[in-house]
């Protein structure tokens, strides 16, 4: 032997994904506090919660056996449970390997599949219903189409569907004038709702970093891929994954961060990615190291001292709900804090754990209803708050908190962007008038 | 005495034996088995689960290999349902000589041993975790049996065959007769009385025992018993098994069976089968082997270990027991010394049981005069041989058809309340040790933690024996799963011991049950270990143990911006109220957890001093009393580094601070409640919300338990029939609703959130109130609400006419949330935070200041700076504090020196239930009187550092029943000096 067998050393970095999801159930002492959190089990009983559908189930789940597995569709990948586990058990991911194992082994009907396909598929969606917008938006809001497309494809006719804007944020970017005098630079990764559905959201955004100082890119980008791995589509994922690490590398390469307004696109990038799809290569690792939720990357400006201070007061009370996808970032509420130098802003945390969408999962026929009933007590601060509009970081919890409580919710950055001084768009408009 | 009388006796339950005995009923003796204990409770239920495919004896017993094979493919066909096709890998490991290769590789061939090489690429693919420098791969086909069920289901084909079985029947001695043998003596453990059994020929397999058997009547066979050390891991790290390809020795083997993978053997010549120690050098030899197959073993979880003794036969002497054949031993004494009526067989290994028997069976025919020939090779065993092999995810499959979720015993194995109720009714159970060798009960990840009380609950239930029994089988059980966690208790299973100790203790006062300790059946222990354990400090160890597969970015913000005055880390009780009285103070505070803490596992109660000292059987009056002394006494405990006098504060604070959340914690440092626990024992308390103080053990006054149908974390029977047999008056009620009975489970807090709708109560009451009876007061599982619980409480007062108490139950506590939550809302509405799932990771230090400290944010650090820290991470239990195999003990952030570092060996006693508590647990952080921790000479080691709550170091706090109150008095006073700095 030309080397001594204990001085080998192993590449962990290549085995390491499936380390740190299966094995983390090791850490699991069965206590229940997961249990006591989780907001799906806590409404339906098709779901027996987190201990049992991740690190106990997670012992009768091995690779290269049968999977057994049904009811671990039923969650919604919220991850209120790895939040509350003191042990470190990745629950939620757990769960979201076992149900691409189920798609895997063809366990899902092919209806489900082809509507989980659809509704997973946010960049297609959009790139074919944008440039129709008018037409589509008039069909969708119809709810005999809704109806038919209940029918057809299993996605629940009251489901948020949002509308397509009218249009595309990358193409208002291409014309847009920077200010002079930019410095730094940043990239921004404005994901598929804001492309195609809220592009007020990503210009908010753009002015907001050109307030500090920042010229801001917009590189070509896809889907970051989220919707299809909370659906199990880990192929299809991997694809998207792969061409977003090709099109961010040359910015991380030159040290310029990547910072998103999607709280979804962010941490899928910085972890569920890599993390699911157990892609540990030097690439995804510098990608994922180089993304920021756009709050978080003004509270490094804040540390710094560098964040522009040069705010207007805005005298309303608001609700904010921090979705738990951003907590999911494990950094506190960033947002939170960067709202709060706002002056006269007066926000009241709701403290909800899940409004219940959870991505594309409220959609769903069979799971509309317990989406709502998550979402209730959420629903009903809002409505007691009776703030003439929400705030939330995530999409597709906006839509779901307007679908239930029929106010209007924007992300914080639009608010800030209003601070200082651009001219709100959407709803904010209406409201600041 | 009872007699009775049958043509062929069988000694031993174990895989010969039940193989004997079914062998012999099918060509038609009557035929009797008996045994000690229980089925497989001898060897066949300690080794790790192989079945041969030959390979391992290719090269070394090349005839031992051809029997394996051939016996191979006919267990294969007779009981599938006993077997999971996992296939085998022999390896060759940089460790192993590649000359072995080609002698294995034409000794299976010989041997008729299906074998093929296969690329190691191929070999990951399909087993991840193997060592990537594996060299070559060589597929057999072994396999994993479930020997348990086997030797269940031959006892049950003989049965059938008119065969009788009798478990804990032990053979006191042969019966001689002139030169025959003409039956055995037995004592029948559970009738405690003498049986007789006459026969025609009797059959010795009782293995080990062999020898001790035999020389009952003078007989002298010479059995090497050979004891084997095996560890089970967490889960199942490989699905194939896998061996080293070359010589059999130590830790060569990994063998997936059920949701485990253990790793076998060591094989060490012991002079007694019923004396042996599991030593420390084995453990650490099964990890060091098992690493070179697996890389990263050992920041793995290990379950437990047991050690079984092989029964190797021995004519000559020879030195290494495993040199010596593995092929069985056959016996005629007649033949052999002159004695008729006698045949042993023995040593052997599982693999070939039946061939043995076979054998025994054909000299038995040969003996009496009969030519009958043997059919146990064609027959299949009773059961689903249709259904084919086993599989892992069978059960589980099993529940999701069913949606079973509400009916799991045992969550850990998926053991469901039928199965356990059949095990106890149908089987032949008589201990829980029984029902688990039946249905793997208890043999998961919390060892017990949770469905001890369950099948306690439910023994009770089905059987009503006086309730002694049921504590005593209890207790037995705890022992019996104390006995194989002892041997390696470290990491994450030290962990879940302690929570266990927390249920068992300090919530359910297991051990001030009424009864005996332990019962006549519980089970022999393991030697103490002769060896003085001196393993050097593994650092690579304690490195790996945090799964940290990612190396984190670092922060790109060089400079780091506001501090904040107090962070805290940990939001157990302590860190709570010490971030809630900074936070009144008028500091701005930063919680950072990592989870939620231990109030959610505990009764929601203040406990501050239950037993002192604590050996004392009786609880301790009045807390205060007791105080002044333990404070004397002990000058490095908390409550002494606290004082009396912050102590009296921290009750009074905390007591307003629940009275302004319109939920009352009642009670005085004078005197202690007795409360009834979930067992129906007495425990000591000192505040307690006003919900469960109607449970109030001082007063005499008759109660009614109530359970709901469904629930299976409650048993309303064995808390009423423990209360009356300390003389309170109690009954029980089963309420069997029907919005429960259609739902899919039932947990504690589904009730909680159904006790908040007024429909649900409405109903509770209308299926309550014809039940009441004589009952002044009601006791209800702790689950009337998280929100709202004294609405409800006053609303079922009012509703049902009578005082209503909450009972504390298996964890999640519910009335702990509720804490949890009323100071939380403390802590925010004072202007302070508390952000979950935020685990720190690290620090760092500018001269002796903590500067920072580090917590992990997907792909980065986020650093977090303040003025002052307080560390309030817990103990072992909260995971603040980490024991390690090698014996060292770490606090997880700041590597703070612990207090009495002692050898992994005085870790623990050898009862669970040891009055004196294991010693392990007293270690800590040792801290000045401003709770600065301290290095070893005494010395501050950072100025803005504190550390609180059952991180510290000097007390046991499940065994003094004062959780709540360290926690609770040290968090406070730590908040002092941190307002006053």
């Amino acid at each position: 032997m030309s080397t001594h067998p204990d001085s080998l050393t192993i590449d962990w970095e290549s085995s390491a994904p499936f380390q740190s999801v299966e094995l983390s159930l090791d850490q699991c002492i069965k206590c229940n506090i997961c249990v006591t959190k989780c907001p799906v089990s806590a409404v339906t009983d098709l779901f027996p919660g987190p201990k049992f559908e991740g690190p106990q189930a997670g012992r009768f789940r091995q690779i290269n056996q049968p999977t057994p597995d049904q009811s671990v569709d039923y969650c919604s990948g919220c991850r209120v449970c790895n939040m509350a586990c003191p042990t470190g058990v990745k629950i939620a991911e757990i769960n979201a390997r076992a149900r691409a194992r189920l798609v895997e082994a063809g366990k899902i009907s092919i209806k489900r599949r082809l509507r989980n396909n659809i509704i997973a598929r946010s960049e297609l969606l959009g790139k074919v219903g944008q440039p129709l917008s008018t037409l589509a938006n008039a069909a969708l809001s119809s709810p005999i189409v809704r109806k038919v497309i209940e029918a057809g494809l299993d996605i629940h006719q009251k489901a948020p569907l949002p509308a397509f804007a009218k249009y595309r944020f990358s193409s208002w970017f291409r014309q847009h004038d920077p200010p002079k005098g930019l410095t730094r630079k940043v990239v921004y990764f404005h994901g598929c709702s804001t492309e195609y559905y809220e592009p007020h959201v990503g210009r908010a955004a753009v002015h907001v970093l050109e307030a500090n100082g920042f010229e801001v890119i917009v590189p070509p980008q896809n889907c970051c891929s989220l919707p299809l791995l909370s659906n199990g589509e880990f192929r299809a994922a991997r694809k998207y994954h792969n061409q977003n690490i090709q099109h961010l590398l040359p910015y991380t390469n030159q040290s310029i961060p990547i910072v998103g307004t999607s709280t979804s696109c962010t941490l899928t990038l910085k972890e569920e990615a890599p993390e699911l799809l157990g892609m540990n290569n030097q690439e995804a690792r510098l990608v994922a190291q180089n993304v920021f939720d756009i709050n978080e990357f003004l509270l490094g400006l804040l540390d710094e001292g560098i964040l522009n201070y040069d705010l207007k007061p805005l005298p309303f009370t608001m609700v904010y709900h921090a979705p738990c996808q951003y907590r999911a970032h494990r950094l506190g509420k960033p947002a939170l804090e960067i709202m709060k130098l706002i002056p006269k802003l007066e926000l009241l945390d709701s403290h909800a754990d899940c409004c219940g969408i959870a991505g594309t999962y409220g959609y769903k026929v069979e799971k509309y209803q317990i989406s709502m009933d998550v979402g209730h007590s959420l629903f009903e601060f809002v409505r007691k708050a009776n703030g003439p509009i929400t705030i939330c970081d995530s999409e597709t919890c906006r839509w779901q908190i307007t679908h239930a409580t029929q106010t209007p919710t924007v992300h914080p950055i639009e608010l800030l962007s209003a601070a200082y001084g651009y001219e709100p768009e959407g709803p904010l408009a209406d409201i600041l008038e | 005495m009872r007699k009775l009388q049958t043509e062929v006796l069988v000694i031993g339950g174990g895989a010969t034996g039940t193989g004997v005995f079914r062998d012999s009923a099918m060509r038609g003796f009557k035929a009797i088995l008996v045994e000690k204990r229980d089925l497989s409770h001898g060897t066949t239920g300690r080794y790790h689960g192989l079945l041969h495919s030959g390979g391992r004896y290719a090269v070394k017993d090349p005839h031992a290999a051809k029997e394996c094979i051939a016996e191979n493919l006919i267990l294969r066909r007779i009981m599938p349902q006993c077997i999971e096709d996992t296939g085998g890998f022999f390896v060759l490991t940089p460790w192993d000589d590649p000359n072995y290769v080609p002698l294995f590789f034409k000794g299976c061939q010989i041997a008729s041993i299906p074998i093929e090489e296969i690329p190691t690429t191929l070999m990951l693919k399909n087993e991840p975790l193997l060592n990537p420098y594996i060299q070559r791969c060589f597929r057999v086909p072994d396999a994993a049996a479930d020997s348990f069920l086997a030797t269940e289901l031959n006892v049950e084909s003989g049965k059938q065959y008119g065969g009788q079985s009798l478990t804990y029947h032990e053979v006191i001695e042969l019966i001689k007769s002139g030169d025959k043998i003409v039956g055995a003596r037995c004592r029948d453990l559970i009738k405690d009385e003498e049986v007789q059994i006459q026969a025609d020929m009797t059959v010795n397999a009782s293995g080990a025992w062999a020898g001790k058997l035999s020389s009952t009547v003078g007989i002298l066979v010479q059995i090497l018993p050979g004891k084997g050390t095996m560890v089970a891991m967490n889960h199942r790290v490989v699905n194939t098994v896998i061996n080293r390809c070359k010589m059999p020795s130590d830790g060569d083997i990994i063998v997936p069976i059920h949701t485990v993978a253990v790793i076998g053997t060591t094989d060490v010549r012991v002079s007694d089968p019923d004396n042996f120690a599991i030593e420390p050098w084995e453990i650490q030899l099964m990890f060091e082997e098992g690493k070179k197959l697996i890389p990263g073993l050992e920041s793995m979880r290990l379950l437990r270990a047991w050690a079984g003794v092989r029964p190797l036969y021995q004519e000559t002497q020879t030195s290494q027991s495993r040199d010596i054949s593995r092929a069985y031993v056959l016996l005629d004494h007649e033949e052999r010394d002159g004695i008729k009526g006698l045949i042993t067989i023995t040593s052997g290994k599982w693999t070939t049981y039946r061939l043995m028997a076979q054998a025994a069976v054909d000299l038995v025919c040969q003996k009496v005069g009969v030519q009958r020939s043997c059919r146990t090779h064609l027959e299949p065993l009773p059961g689903d041989v249709e259904q084919g092999y086993h599989y892992l995810g069978k059960r589980f499959a099993q529940v999701e058809a069913k949606a079973d979720y509400g009916e799991l015993i045992c969550e850990c194995e998926l053991v469901t309340q039928a199965e356990v109720i059949q095990s106890i009714t149908d089987g032949e159970a008589k201990t829980i040790d029984d029902v688990r060798r039946d249905t793997r009960l208890g043999m998961g990840p919390c060892q017990g933690g949770f469905c001890t009380y369950r099948i306690a609950g439910l023994l009770n239930r089905l059987h009503h024996p006086p309730i002694e029994e049921i504590n005593v089988s209890l207790r037995d059980f705890l022992q019996e799963r104390w006995k194989g966690l002892l041997p390696l208790l470290f990491g994450q299973q030290l962990r879940q011991e302690r929570l266990d100790e927390l249920i068992y203790l300090s919530l359910l006062n297991t051990d001030h049950l009424p009864g005996p300790k332990i019962s006549s059946l519980s089970p022999d222990m393991y030697d103490i270990p002769k060896e003085e354990e001196q393993l050097p400090p593994n650092k690579e160890a304690v490195k790996t143990h945090r799964l940290e597969p990612y190396k984190l970015a670092e922060p790109i913000n060089t400079f780091i911006g506001p501090q904040t005055d107090v962070i805290i880390i940990g939001a157990g009780l302590a860190g709570l109220t010490a971030a809630w009285k900074v936070s009144e103070a008028g500091l701005k505070v930063h919680v950072l957890t990592k989870g939620w803490g231990a109030t959610h596992w505990h009764t929601g109660c203040v406990d501050v001093l239950g037993y002192h000292p604590i050996v004392n059987q009786y609880p301790v009056e009045s807390p205060i009393n007791a105080l002044a002394q333990l404070i004397e006494g002990q000058s490095h405990h908390p409550y002494a580094i606290c004082g009396p006098s912050t102590i009296r504060e921290a009750i009074d604070a905390i007591k307003n601070l629940f009275i302004e959340s319109g939920y009352p914690l009642r009670g005085t440092l004078k005197t202690n409640w007795l409360l009834p626990s979930s067992l129906g024992s007495i425990r000591p308390t000192c505040l307690a919300p006003e919900t469960m103080i109607a449970g109030d053990l001082r007063r005499k006054d008759p109660m009614l338990i109530v359970g709901f149908e469904g629930l299976l974390d409650f048993y309303p029977g064995i808390i009423a029939d423990n209360l009356v047999e300390q003389g309170f008056l109690a009954r029980e009620v089963m309420l069997d609703l029907i919005s429960l009975r259609k739902r899919h489970f039932t947990y504690t807090s589904t009730l909680s959130r159904l006790f908040e709708t007024a429909d649900f109560q409405a109903e509770v009451v209308e299926a309550l109130k014809p039940k009441i009876g004589n009952a002044n007061r009601v006791g209800f599982p702790a689950v009337l609400g998280i929100e709202n619980p004294m609405g409800v409480l006053k609303f079922l007062q009012g509703s049902l006419d009578c005082e209503i108490f909450e009972i504390p139950t298996l964890p999640p506590s519910l009335p702990g949330i509720r804490m949890h939550n009323i100071l939380v809302k403390a802590i925010e509405s004072a202007g302070g935070s508390v952000l979950e799932g935020i685990e720190v990771l690290d620090a760092e230090f500018k001269h002796n200041h903590v500067n920072t400290v580090r917590s992990e944010a997907a792909a980065r650090y986020k650093p977090h700076r303040a003025k002052s820290y307080i560390l309030a991470t817990g103990g072992i239990l909260g995971g603040g504090t980490v024991g390690y195999l090698d014996g060292s003990i770490r606090e997880a952030i700041f590597d703070l020196p612990i207090s009495t570092p002692i050898k992994r060996l005085k870790w623990f006693k050898r009862d669970f239930f040891d009055h004196l508590g294991h010693p392990i647990f007293q270690c800590g952080i040792e801290v000045d009187e401003e709770f600065h921790p301290l290095d070893r000479y005494g010395g501050i080691i950072y100025r803005n550092l504190y550390a609180t709550g059952n991180s510290l170091g000097y007390c046991d706090a499940i065994r003094e029943r004062s959780f709540d109150g360290i926690a609770l008095a040290t968090g406070y006073a730590v908040a002092d000096h941190v307002i006053n700095q």
